[in-house]
């Protein structure tokens, strides 16, 4: 029993502190045997489990050990469409990998480094393999948004049979994939390399067009469509509204990687998006969001980028491996301090934020140390830009001009066990639900959705056998 | 892909386009705008409608030459495709029938406001109509607005060439004449300078004055809050509020207009632009 997992190479600090390549460079053939070799088979598949949309992982690593790469690549794809995706920016470490046996005794199987290995390789074969398809059941379907969500429920369907229609917003589909996760972290021709095959496997994809202002869902119910799955993710910055927050330099999250990723801000001027950025960035904020916000920054030249984040490190939702990224590249975090205003240099750019102290207390009933604020403790820090990166809420826009569709009073849209909202015909997942998960949790909500939008689009045929992907002919 | 049908030029660095686009034209209302990519490498910028015609499918905007974008842009010629074509974004224009309602017009407002002013008229509006323009040669789209207003009243940068004095004392006498002769509305899509002085203007008679905000924007969808301003005392996004606002609500003047500016230093051509009341400059 080896319980030691394979190091997966990555780009050395100095260097990719310079550029937007990839950081994790993955794992060759030779190192991805070597770790799959690890895996002792559990009868009990508890790493099976972990996962949020029940990847037969064993069965996939027993492929690999076989050194069988191309069946590894189809047990996966029978339950996901994004492994190269999900391989990268899953918090395996709480899900698949924290559940798997020898997690007990020393470090879990590395699912996700092999599951991105597989994805990779299957990049480098040429015309992904396609799965069968049903034959058409004439019923036509419209997914809104083409993040994870939407692009899930758009190739179920269309292998069902069912004609869809996708519709994004923004002049690119993959959602979050393309405008928020950064290019060193998830490189943009995988996303798109998985929007190419979801349209290839007939979904028509209308870039440009939004629902609720082109199309009402209403429209689109009482127009050509049988059913609508909403994904539109949840994409409304928060603000912490604090005096002089709307100062020049002070960014939205959304704004700065928005600019810098999908605008491709960093290769300006020769894409035509600028993104103006000072010396020293303070980052609010201690997610995921947070910290590519902070590394986006250093790659963009900062001289020094701080992280203010009222709790402590052990509290941090971001992924504990892109914390360490962070600092490895010099980031600086500063802990329990929040901010409590901007200032500004005379001409409303902000030069300097005003913050207070806090302390965390005793745990609450729910196991929660609450940070509160140290009364005068405040202190000034100088700082030229400012990125808040405190999360999103659901988008609005949908629900604004629905209004039989419910929602909660965070905005979320309700639905039941399988995906179904208050209205009829209409089905939702992903982060317009949940307020904002993961990209795997967002596929496995649209699977289950897409599963019952199949029973009610066949009047009660159950979706039993996901298809199993055959070999593409030519 | 959205092709082009039309280029005019209108005066020097001023154009009017045609775009083929019409998911865009079936739902278009005044005042409200698009955002347009003209390439795989190009970035989102913002326009205001100007006609449409949902018939032909197609969207009209009326732009001036400031910087990198507009300059691709005057170069398209029919036949040409822009990348991304995203509209109709905002919310329209108020309009009601209210009575007398002056509007005050500079730079692409010029052409912008025509729908505006077209459904005050079919709502039995006395529209009159201030155009500012930095001198004869660069003033445009004068004749339907003369068609369509009561009464049309030209402000010149430079005095001469027979026309009237500057934009504020043309305003300045409108309002001296009220109540008497009363201006119910005031709807301004001119600079940020002009709309704020206007403000002011208008807040001690109590007219209403509607401004037309261009924050700097990314998405236009409520996504990126690049947009957001302060009106009355909460946060609003422009691309979704707005971009029409009640100008005595609009309580960050100057943080606007130096967010406006973010990106201005290389590029600003537009004279006139720098105005001095104006943070940055
Ligand atoms: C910076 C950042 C980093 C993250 N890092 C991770 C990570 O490492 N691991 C992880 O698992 N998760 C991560 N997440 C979370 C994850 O990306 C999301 O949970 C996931 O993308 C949600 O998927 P979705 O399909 O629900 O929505 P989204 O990905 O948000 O996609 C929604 C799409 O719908 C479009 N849309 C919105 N409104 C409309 C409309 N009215 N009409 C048409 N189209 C519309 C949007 O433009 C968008 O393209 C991160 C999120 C962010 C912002
Ligand atoms: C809602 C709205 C409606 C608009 N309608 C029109 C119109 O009908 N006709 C017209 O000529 N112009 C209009 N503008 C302004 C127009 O978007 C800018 O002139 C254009 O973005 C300049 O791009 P550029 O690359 O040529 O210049 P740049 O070199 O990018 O910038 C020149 C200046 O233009 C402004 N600007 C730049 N980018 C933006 C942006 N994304 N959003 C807003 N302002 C920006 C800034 O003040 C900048 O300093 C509108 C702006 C908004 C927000
Ligand atoms: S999809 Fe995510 S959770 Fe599931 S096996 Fe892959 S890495 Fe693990
Ligand atoms: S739990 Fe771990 S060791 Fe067991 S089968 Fe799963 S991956 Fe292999
Ligand atoms: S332009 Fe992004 S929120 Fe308005």
């Amino acid at each position: 029993l080896n319980l030691n997992r394979v190091e997966m190479p990555k780009q050395s600090e100095h260097e990719r502190r310079h550029n937007f390549d990839e950081v994790a460079l993955g794992y060759t053939w030779e190192l991805a045997k070597e770790e799959a070799s690890r895996c002792i088979q559990c009868k009990k598949r508890n790493c099976q489990q972990g996962c949020p949309v029940n990847i037969d992982i064993p069965d996939f690593i027993a492929a690999l050990q076989r050194e069988e790469i191309e069946e590894a690549s189809r047990i996966l794809k029978r339950k996901t469409s994004l492994p190269g995706v999900c391989g990268r920016v899953c918090p395996q470490e709480l899900q698949c990998e924290q559940a798997c046996t020898l997690n007990k005794k020393g470090a879990p199987i590395a699912i996700g480094r092999l599951e991105r290995f597989i994805a990779d390789w299957e990049r480098t074969q040429g015309a992904p393999t396609m799965p069968e398809m049903a034959p058409s059941t004439g019923k036509k379907v419209a997914v809104v948004g083409s993040g994870p969500s939407g692009l899930t429920v758009a190739s179920d369907l269309a292998i069902l049979g069912h004609q869809v229609v996708l519709f994004e917003a923004l002049h690119v589909a993959g959602g979050v994939l393309m405008y928020g996760i950064p290019e060193f972290r998830l490189p943009k021709e995988i996303v798109q390399r998985e929007v190419q095959y979801v349209q290839a496997l007939g979904v028509d994809l209308r870039l440009n067009t939004v629902i609720g202002i082109n199309y009402s869902l209403d429209e689109l119910l009482n127009t050509d469509y049988d059913a609508v799955y909403l994904a539109p993710g949840a994409g409304l910055p928060k603000f912490m509204r604090v005096p002089g927050e709307n100062l020049n330099m002070v960014y939205s999250a959304n704004e700065f990687l928005t600019r810098t990723n999908l605008m491709k801000a960093y290769l300006y001027p020769e894409y035509a998006t600028p993104i103006k950025m000072g010396k020293r960035v303070a980052v609010i904020g201690g997610g995921n969001v947070a910290m590519d916000a902070a590394r986006c920054a250093v790659r963009l030249g900062a001289q020094e980028v701080y992280v203010i984040y009222r709790r402590t490190r052990a509290e941090m939702p971001a992924r504990l491996e892109e914390i360490e990224n962070a600092e490895e590249e010099g980031i600086q975090f500063h802990f329990l301090c929040n901010p409590t205003g901007f200032l500004s240099d005379g001409r409303n750019n902000v030069a300097a934020m005003e913050l207070i102290r806090m302390q965390l207390t005793e745990p609450d009933e729910s196991g929660r140390r609450r940070p509160v604020p140290i009364p005068g403790s405040e202190y000034i820090m100088d700082v030229d830009t400012v990125v808040v990166s405190l999360g999103t809420s659901p988008n609005p826009l949908i629900p604004s001009t629905t209004p039989d569709l419910e929602v909660t009073r965070w905005g979320t849209v309700v639905i039941d066990e399988r995906g179904r909202t208050s209205k009829a015909r209409v089905w939702a997942g992903g982060d317009i639900v949940s307020g904002g998960a993961t990209v795997i949790s967002a596929m496995g909500e649209g699977r289950i959705a897409a599963a019952a939008m199949h029973e009610y689009l066949t009047n009660g045929q159950k979706k039993i056998i996901p298809p199993t992907p055959a070999k593409d002919e030519d | 892909m959205y092709p082009i049908v039309d280029h005019e030029v209108l005066a020097p660095r001023v154009h009017r386009l045609r775009v083929q686009a019409p998911v865009v034209a079936e739902k278009a209302k005044p005042g409200q705008f698009v955002i347009l990519i003209i390439d795989e490498k190009g970035e989102r910028v913002p326009f205001t409608i100007s006609d449409w015609d949902r018939d032909a499918g197609t969207v009209d905007f009326v732009f001036i030459e400031v910087g990198k974008t507009t300059q691709q842009l005057a170069t398209l010629q029919p036949g040409d495709r822009l990348l991304s074509f995203i509209g109709p974004l905002g919310r329209a224009a108020e309009v009601d029938r209210y009575g007398h309602v002056v509007t005050v017009l500079s730079g692409y407002g010029i052409a912008a406001t025509v729908p505006i002013i077209r459904a005050l008229k079919e709502h039995g509006n006395t529209v009159t109509t201030i155009v500012q323009a930095p001198d004869k040669e660069r003033l445009f789209g004068v004749h339907p607005l003369e068609e369509l207003s009561d009464d049309l009243i030209l402000a010149l940068g430079t005095k001469g060439d027979g026309m009237m004095e500057s934009t504020t004392v043309a305003i300045r006498k409108l309002l001296d004449a009220h109540p008497k002769k009363p201006v119910d509305r005031v709807i301004a899509m001119c600079s940020l300078c002009l709309m704020r002085v206007l403000s002011e203007m208008t807040r001690p008679l109590g007219i209403k004055t509607m401004v037309h905000l261009t924050p700097v924007m990314v998405d236009g969808t409520g996504m990126c809050g690049a947009c957001r301003l302060s009106v009355g005392g909460t946060n609003r996004f422009a691309c979704v509020h707005g971009p029409e606002f009640d100008g005595h609500e609009v309580d960050g003047w100057e943080v606007l207009m130096a967010r406006r500016c973010t990106y201005a230093d290389e590029s600003i051509l537009q004279q006139g632009f720098q105005c001095r009341g104006c943070s940055q400059w």
